[in-house]
């Protein structure tokens, strides 16, 4: 009956991570919950931000127009010249909506009262790695038709012998691990980060709560700063690994090993 | 096509997305623990759990084999499994994002960026080719210059020249005058001279003829009177100044003879 079976800390229970109420449309398709909120937010930032910047067409950027046109630079760039080649420049709009979608998502993570990172949730990771997934057949079956799947199970230069252990290997690895490893990297990644706020957010106000003074020992406090400040990090880099994963993979597909 | 193949692979994710966590969720209905009323609220259902989990403990402690009742009531849902309506809205949400970030966003994005790329381009080359005509006219202008100098050299030489021709023809001339006018001179002294001669002949000769005849008067004959004149003019004729000094003598010894 007391609460010294719980511990003397009052800790929410783990669900309390994982369950969203929904609060609009309960029990149909389209629920909303926090998580939905939170999605439907980032997208309109996105959307905004980059509106907002390709509205103004000054010679010499500011402010937004200069912060959406070195976005999309970068994106054009690093990701899709760099790793698919300069003829593949069409691909920027799909790699730019991928980046800034995961990583305002992620940066909701660390905003103060928001503090939820969709993409700790499953469904955002899950539907865009199979969206990455499907891309990859679609387009390797495009480019290349049926000669796809052996150019891509027996890889040139290979011994014999090795064929079909290496074919083995490469439709375990490209045909059925990736979308998961893409999706849990992003899942996992955002998820232990949301708990590691969570932890020393919560232990930073029991102890405020058992005595102000505790709050002081430096240890909660500043690893909830510096895991904030790591989060950050965490964010851009997901959102980055994501998106060039997602260029690496189409790639392949299109030009073959 | 892309935007085909992007919409069918959206499709696809949904369809295999919405199968799967539809059929966890109908399965998780069972799973209620059986102590919980189904009209509780929140804060009831807490309670309930609660109670539960201490009745779970004390069984657990009174029998070890009931240890499952304490997990039952704590089981929250799998953080694997997606919520439906997670995915339909996130899918949606991307799907909208990439669709107006592909038809407007990135386009308008490129095309301030490629009219700046133009704009710096052709102020580059207009600036080259200003520099190419700047240096073409400072081309010209030195042309000009060269010109002008070379022109300026050309008028001065001949200037020179000019004037040297004169100063030879006007030296020239002079000294054709100067030898003209004195060989005028000499012609001029030349005539007066002879004349001078013949004058002097003339009168010597007259003078002596008077002063023969009063000397002589009949004395002499008609022959030797020519003979002694002759021999006196070529005596005169011959010597010139002697001549005149003898005939000077002549005049003043007959004048003292008179």
């Amino acid at each position: 009956m007391t609460p010294s079976i719980l511990g003397a800390l009052e800790f929410p229970p783990i669900s309390h991570l994982l369950e969203w109420p929904e609060f609009l449309f309960e029990d149909t398709l389209f629920g909303i919950n926090k998580a939905v909120l939170l999605t439907l937010i980032g997208a309109m930032m996105v959307l905004g931000f980059f509106m907002a910047a390709g509205r103004r067409r000054e010679l010499v950027p500011t402010g937004m127009q200069n912060a959406g046109e070195m976005a999309i630079e970068f994106i054009e760039q690093d990701i899709v010249v760099n790793v698919m080649g300069p003829e593949a420049r069409h691909w920027t709009p799909f790699m730019a909506s991928i980046f800034f979608f995961i990583l305002f998502l992620n940066i909701f993570g660390i905003i103060p009262l928001v503090q939820f990172p969709v993409p700790s949730r499953m469904a955002i990771p899950m539907f865009l790695a199979l969206q990455t997934w499907v891309l990859m057949l679609v387009v390797g079956f495009k480019h290349q038709g049926f000669k796809f799947l052996p150019n891509t199970l027996f890889p040139p230069g290979v011994p014999g012998a090795l064929k079909p252990l290496l074919a083995f290997i490469e439709l375990l690895s490209v045909f059925i691990l990736r979308p998961f490893t893409l999706m849990v990297r992003l899942f996992a990644n955002l998820m232990a980060g949301h708990m590691l706020l969570t932890t020393f957010y919560v232990l930073s106000a029991a102890l405020w709560v058992k005595s102000v003074g505790l709050v002081v020992l430096p240890l909660p406090v500043a690893m909830a700063i510096f895991v904030t400040a790591f989060e950050i990090l965490v964010a851009v880099l997901q959102a980055y690994i994501f998106t060039i994963l997602t260029a690496v993979y189409v790639s392949e597909s299109m030009h073959g090993h | 096509m892309r935007l085909r193949a992007l919409v069918a692979s959206g499709l696809a994710a949904g369809v295999v997305l919405l199968s799967a966590p539809a059929a966890v969720a109908m399965e998780e209905e069972h799973e209620i623990p059986v102590g919980v009323e189904e009209n509780s609220d929140l804060g009831e259902e807490e309670l309930h759990c609660l109670a539960e989990q201490v009745a779970a403990f004390e069984a657990l402690e009174a029998n070890p084999e009931a240890g499952s009742r304490v997990e039952t009531c704590e089981e929250s849902p799998n953080p694997i499994l997606p919520a439906t309506n997670e995915i339909v809205w996130g899918g949606i949400a991307f799907l909208v994002v990439f669709f107006l970030m592909w038809k407007f966003a990135v386009p308008a994005i490129r095309k301030g960026l490629q009219a700046r790329e133009d704009r710096i381009r052709s102020d580059l080359e207009a600036a080259e080719a200003a520099k190419q005509e700047a240096e073409n006219l400072r081309g010209q202008y030195q042309q000009q210059i060269a010109d002008a100098r070379a022109e300026a050299g050309r008028i001065i030489d001949e200037a020179r020249q000019a004037a040297d021709a004169m100063r030879r023809d006007v030296h020239e001339s002079a000294e054709a005058e100067a030898t003209a006018a004195r060989a005028r001179a000499e012609s001029e002294i030349d005539l007066t001279v002879s004349r001078a001669q013949s004058d002097l002949q003339r009168e010597v000769a007259d003078f002596a003829v008077r002063l023969a005849e009063r000397i002589v008067e009949r004395n002499l004959d008609r022959d030797a009177q020519q003979a002694l004149i002759d021999q006196y003019i070529a005596e005169v004729g011959g010597l010139g100044g002697n001549g005149r000094s003898r005939g000077g003598n002549g005049s003043g010894g007959s004048a003292s003879d008179n």
